[in-house]
């Protein structure tokens, strides 16, 4: 760990210093064998509700309309508690494993039997900012690193052409903390994600010159390219010493790289109109969502290790995202149906190129939603029980973990936080979450705190 | 008795030889390390001093029963441990940021620092390099304290300059500028994380923190006494409340991000209102005591400090010192009679209010059955009303009008019941104050339209859920720091002490003790914090490593005796004067080596600790963004006032803050990088990849990091190739273009190359492949 600590401390990442190859030859596993590579997060901005996907209790349905009575105060984010209200949508099985699951996510249902539910997820916010944030890096405050940036930190890149970690945010606009989301926080900038705005004229901040800068032409760019090279060879002489010198001359090297391998990873052409279709590209509604899945399964074909990819954008009016607070049935139903499809699609063309069995699909939101009504169709946060879901890497298809209560309320048995799953995507890449630290601010710094148990009912 | 003892040694030996000698096994030095690597992460220190003999036979032998986890302790740990076990276990004084300062003299005459670093690397077998040429020499210095190149002229007149003084006429010269405070306040904002927005979801603007960020670079120009910097900036309007600049600098407490939602949104009493203020402190309290005393109080919050002498206690204590205070608009008035005029006026208010809110309460947090109904009625209106936004269709239209016809008539009902639920004579009481205040609000509202800063403030108008504390909310110690698990009261403190403070509401009299505290001469902590800080920047590292953490986790000083030297001096001698302290570090020969590599250094200190050369560094975001300006001819030295805001901004639910979007022809786009909007949920692209820290981080150190994200970015950033046009818009030659940009002359077969690139691709391409180079960007 203290050489490969040194060298991304240094710089590491894409672009990882001239010592990109060495590191390289040595990509492996960290603490123990792995079972997967890559992840792909899936994040449902705005709080997607539990209750009208996968948490099926009949019991809200039985009682629909009447006064809510868990049995204790209830606070709630915005409101004071309505009556019961079941899910706008019809609950079927599905699968070999029997898994209910809402009409709301017909796609998904299809994929139940390699998917690993669970149920018990708790937040320690009720507010967006805060929750989304502990999603993503296991805190509530600003300034920590996310996810991916700890991986990144603790794997570095296993490509030489593409960004070790990819966040691909909804067309709509940033979720709730915005970019911060995705910080590297007090890692190196080595370990930052690269947004791409996939389906926009200009999908990566500053990959080519703008077009309005006239002078530059293919040969210009091209030659300044090698005179910059060459004007660096030369200051380099009496300073050979210095590691970061060169690892900027390496850095252009890799920038000319990924100027080749982007374009091309982003360009959906190639795709079969099946897949195409798959992934709901010919539909206005999952377009979007599908078209970032697509892209998402290419850049873990070619390399990339992390990709997060948003559904939803602030939780500002019109409803751009998940937070329905006013009119479940119909904001849902947008959210759901866009999701639905791409997400399926994702799963099964990870599958059929034989890509699920060593990359971690993870589904999650930052909380979950009430089984009461909030004014009389919406319903506000629910902190205090929630599902999230993983699939492939090494993980127990078809399962469910943990569980709410009767109502969808609380998670009562074997409650789970971020840490926990955390803990376990770490664990299937190698990884000792408790291992892998940082020193900032007097404190080894670790993703998941001092918290975090790998759970293990849910490896396969 | 053992330990003070020990302690009363140290000082007489530094006396007598001018550094410390520690004759036998250092506890601090050689114990502790090994413990706190093998031992602490599970054992109590207390519990384990204790053991005394036993604690050697837990880990010699064949195979020994401690450590139970990893290799057993080498030969030399063992033997070093039985020593020291041998010599009494004596645990020394204290941690050496703990102790007293030594009053030592340079071991040899001379320039004091250089006779510290001398010895040290002599000790070392290793010798300082030679004097750096003068071309580097004014780019260090130029860079180091204005964060900008020289410009040509500068640097012929140095090189030219035959005085024998004429290095320290630069740095004279260099110190008066008021380009100085630009460069070393963006240092100060690094550390107490200062934004331009709230951060969060709602990334809100805050308009008014830029005052702050000008009082620290006045401060800074001018010299303020480092004892008045400190105090000001805690407790600034307790001091000093007539004068502005005083209340400016409690802008220092409300620098960090702040949790719209949580303040605003959130009922009293619930908790994640509670979780949202115990972290609203924390952040006060971990700014406050990372940025002037070094040390980590922020890790015990849920417990005690795992490695330093800091109680779970304490924790709160100093939490307890900002119970008073939120963040929030503070007016100033520069005309003095307005200014005490609104003062009285918002003071009768705040008394008022203290009434009032009592009152006022009781009426917000009325419930009953039928209450309870309206009040969901009333809600779901609005709910539904807000979420047609604009209404598309006529049908839409008749809705929404129906819905806030409908929570219209529930109000007034709501109303109703709501007097007979209060009663009449309360209700009338309240009528009563309300009149009052509405009076004085008018009054205040007379006045001229005062100017406003972001800072701290004990009364502000409510928005929202947002109300002042009024008298200082109680904290309590939190077990494990649950909000939900209170235990006793805290009272205002900090490490080891509380305060005694009369008027236990007075919460400004909380704040000021802290302060007196801090600046306090005996408070080593602060005194060594302060001069590592300026230490580190200048040469790229401190004297201790983590500028902020001088606790057991972080870094050992790798000159002690120095480090207590300077910082008596800076206290007794500079009397806190940062710009002695500046000209102090940077006219000794230390700093104005050469860093060229040699082997001897290179073999016996790689990473340079004992600065046997100068480090290289390259320049941070804001020294690159300002250096193409100021070589493109295009910098827009006007100081202070807003920040410029770099992006396309839209105001919504949750800000769009577009950089793309940004007009380079908009007003103040070629100001400094200091005057730059700092926007917490979405930081600059360009600056974020040369590392220009999260605005929600406390960064007593920047990381530099190389990728190839980041060449793009210097490559093809729109700002960028605007520089590079603009240095070719200057017209003149290849080799002057060559000259501007790198600051010397290219050598025959490099100008021959650039001439024959530049013929092909013209002036602005050649500047882009200059501003590009390892040249422009590190210093040497």
């Amino acid at each position: 760990m203290n050489r490969r600590q040194f060298l991304w401390n240094s710089g590491g990442g894409l672009g990882g210093l001239a010592l990109a190859e060495l590191l390289a030859a040595e990509q492996g596993p960290l603490h123990h064998p792995a079972k997967a590579k890559r992840v792909v997060q899936l994040f449902m901005s705005g709080a997607a509700s539990q209750c009208d996907l996968y948490d099926y209790k009949p019991l809200l349905i039985a009682k629909s309309g009447e006064v809510w009575d868990p049995g204790e105060k209830v606070e709630l984010f915005q409101s004071k508690p309505g009556v019961v209200m079941k899910s706008p949508w019809s609950w079927k099985q599905h699968g070999q494993s029997g898994k209910w699951i809402s009409s709301l996510a017909p796609h998904v249902a299809s994929s139940v039997d390699d998917i690993a539910f669970v149920h018990s997820m708790i937040a320690k916010s009720n507010i967006h900012g805060p929750a989304t944030y502990m999603q993503n890096t296991g805190f509530v405050l600003p300034g920590f690193p996310s996810m991916g940036s700890w991986i990144s930190y603790a794997l570095g890149s296993a490509n030489n052409n593409l960004p070790t970690l990819v966040v691909l945010p909804d067309v709509r606009g940033y979720p709730p903390n915005g970019p911060a989301n995705w910080s590297a926080g007090f890692l190196p900038a080595a370990h930052q994600a690269t947004m791409i705005r996939a389906g926009t004229a200009n999908p990566i901040y500053d990959l080519f010159p703008p077009k309005n800068a006239k002078f530059i032409t293919a040969q210009s760019d091209q030659d300044a390219f090698a005179e910059i090279a060459a004007m660096n060879r030369r200051h380099m002489v009496g300073r050979e010493d210095d590691s970061r010198l060169e690892a900027r001359i390496a850095s252009y090297e890799i920038a000319a790289r990924l100027q080749l391998s982007a374009p091309e990873v982003l360009d959906l052409a190639g795709e079969t109109e099946i897949t195409k279709k798959l992934y709901g590209l010919d539909n206005p509604i999952t377009e979007d969502m599908g078209r970032r899945c697509l892209t998402a399964r290419r850049l873990l074909e070619k390399g990339v290790r992390f990709v997060q990819v948003w559904s939803g954008a602030d939780n500002g009016h019109p409803r751009r995202n998940w937070d329905s607070h006013e009119d479940l049935a119909k904001d849902h139903l947008e959210m759901g149906t866009s999701m639905d499809q791409p997400v399926a699609a994702l799963i099964k063309d990870l599958k059929s190129r034989g890509m699920l069995d060593d990359t971690i699909v993870y589904w999650t939101t930052e909380f979950g939603r009430m089984p009461c009504s909030q004014g009389s169709l919406g319903r506000d946060h629910n902190p205090f029980g929630f599902t999230s879901w993983l699939a492939g890497g090494g993980i127990k298809g078809g399962v469910s973990y943990g569980a709410t209560d009767e109502w969808s309320y609380k998670a009562v048995e074997k409650p789970v936080y971020c840490y926990d799953i955390q803990a376990t995507v770490l664990h299937l890449l190698g990884i000792d979450h408790t291992r892998l630290t940082f020193r900032n601010n007097g404190i080894d710094r670790r993703l998941t705190d001092v918290h975090g148990h790998v759970m293990h009912e849910l490896l396969s | 008795m053992g330990m003070h003892i020990k302690s009363l040694a140290l000082v007489l030996v530094a006396m007598a030889s001018g550094t410390l000698v520690y004759a036998e096994i250092d506890y601090t030095r050689e114990v502790l390390p090994i413990l706190t690597a093998r031992c602490l992460p599970c054992h109590q220190p207390q519990a384990l001093l204790s053991h005394g003999a036993k604690l050697v036979d837990m880990i010699s032998g064949t195979k020994p029963a401690m450590p139970k986890s990893g290799a057993p302790l080498t030969e030399a740990q063992v033997k070093t441990i039985s020593s020291w076990v041998a010599e009494g276990a004596r645990t020394g004084d204290q941690w050496w940021s703990q102790r007293p300062l030594a009053k030592v003299t340079p071991p040899t005459a001379g320039h004091p620092l250089d006779s510290f670093i001398a010895a040290k690397l002599s000790e070392m077998k290793l010798s300082s390099s030679p004097q750096a040429d003068r071309r580097t020499l004014i780019r260090r210095l130029t860079y180091d304290l204005h964060g900008l190149p020289p410009t040509l002229e500068q640097t012929e007149s140095f090189l030219n300059d035959k005085s024998a003084n004429a290095y320290e006429q630069l740095v004279d010269r260099l110190l008066v500028s008021p380009r100085y405070g630009e460069r070393w306040a963006r240092h100060w904002l690094d550390v107490v994380h200062y934004g331009d927005s709230h951060g969060y979801d709602k990334d809100k603007p805050r308009p008014n923190a830029w005052p702050y960020r000008d009082y620290v670079i006045a401060a800074l120009n001018s010299d303020m006494p480092y004892v008045r910097f400190v105090e000001e900036q805690l407790a600034g309007d307790v001091l000093r409340p007539n004068d502005p600049q005083a209340i400016i600098a409690t802008g220092f407490l409300a620098a960090g991000p702040w949790d719209l939602v949580g303040h605003q949104e959130l009922r009293e009493g619930t908790t994640d209102k509670n979780i949202t203020r115990l972290l609203d402190r924390d952040d006060m309290v971990a700014a406050t005591m990372s940025t002037f005393v070094s040390q980590t109080v922020h890790c015990a919050r849920c417990h005690n400090h795992k490695f330093d002498p800091i109680k779970q206690s304490d924790y709160y204590a100093a939490q307890a010192v900002f119970a008073g205070v939120d963040r929030a608009d503070r007016p100033l008035d520069d005309d003095p009679e307005i200014f005490a005029q609104r003062r009285e006026l918002l003071s009768q208010r705040r008394t008022l209010q203290m009434v009032l809110q009592p009152l006022a309460d009781k009426l917000e947090n009325a419930a009953t059955p039928e209450l309870d109904r309206l009040d969901a009625r009333i809600k779901d209106a609005k709910l539904l009303a807000a979420h047609i936004a604009e209404p598309k269709t006529a049908e839409e239209s008749v809705r929404k009008q129906a819905l806030k016809d409908r929570a219209d008539a529930d109000t007034a009902i709501r109303q109703k019941l709501l007097n007979e639920y209060i009663g009449l004579e309360n209700m009338a009481q309240m009528t009563g104050l309300m009149e009052q205040a509405k009076k004085l609000d008018t009054a205040i509202a007379m006045l001229p339209k005062p100017k406003q800063v972001y800072a701290v403030s004990n009364y502000f108008a409510r928005t929202g859920t947002f109300i002042p504390a009024l008298i200082p909310r109680p904290v309590h110690v939190l077990l494990r720091g649950d909000v939900n698990s209170p235990g006793e009261l805290a009272s205002a403190g900090a490490i080891g002490v509380r305060f005694s403070i009369k008027d236990s509401n007075d919460e400004g009299a909380r704040r000021l003790a802290l302060a007196r505290w801090i600046s306090s001469k005996d408070n080593a902590l602060t005194w060594r914090s302060i001069v590592n800080r300026v230490w580190h920047y200048h040469f790229g590292q401190g004297i201790v490593d983590s500028p902020s953490d001088f606790g057991r986790m972080g870094a050992m000083p790798s000159h002690p005796e120095l480090l207590d030297w300077l910082a008596v001096w800076f206290r007794d001698d500079a009397k806190g004067s940062l710009k002695q302290l500046h000209k102090l570090i940077v006219t000794s020969k230390a700093y104005r080596q050469a860093s060229a590599n040699r082997t001897d250094g290179a073999t016996l200190d790689s990473s340079n600790k004992y600065l046997w050369r100068m480090n290289r560094t390259r320049l941070d975001a804001e020294s690159l963004r300002d250096s193409m300006l100021a070589v493109a001819g295009k910098l827009d030295l006007a100081m202070g006032g807003p920040a410029v805001r770099m992006f396309a901004f839209k105001d919504d639910h949750s800000p769009v803050y577009d950089y793309a979007g940004f007009d380079p022809n908009s007003p103040g786009a070629n100001r400094r990088s200091i005057y730059r909007f700092l926007v917490r949920s979405a930081p600059d692209p360009f600056m974020d990849r040369l590392d220009c820290p999260d605005a929600s981080l406390l960064t007593p150190k920047r990381s530099t990091t190389i990728t190839a994200i980041q060449a793009l970015a210097v490559l093809n950033n729109p700002f960028v190739l605007r520089m590079s046009e603009a240095l070719a818009d200057g017209g003149g030659t290849v080799k002057q273009v060559f000259r501007l940009t790198l600051g010397r002359d290219p050598g025959v077969e490099e100008l021959a190359e650039l001439e024959a690139f530049t013929k092909k691709h013209g002036l602005a391409n050649l500047s882009r492949v200059l501003l590009n180079s390892n040249e422009f960007l590190f210093v040497d």
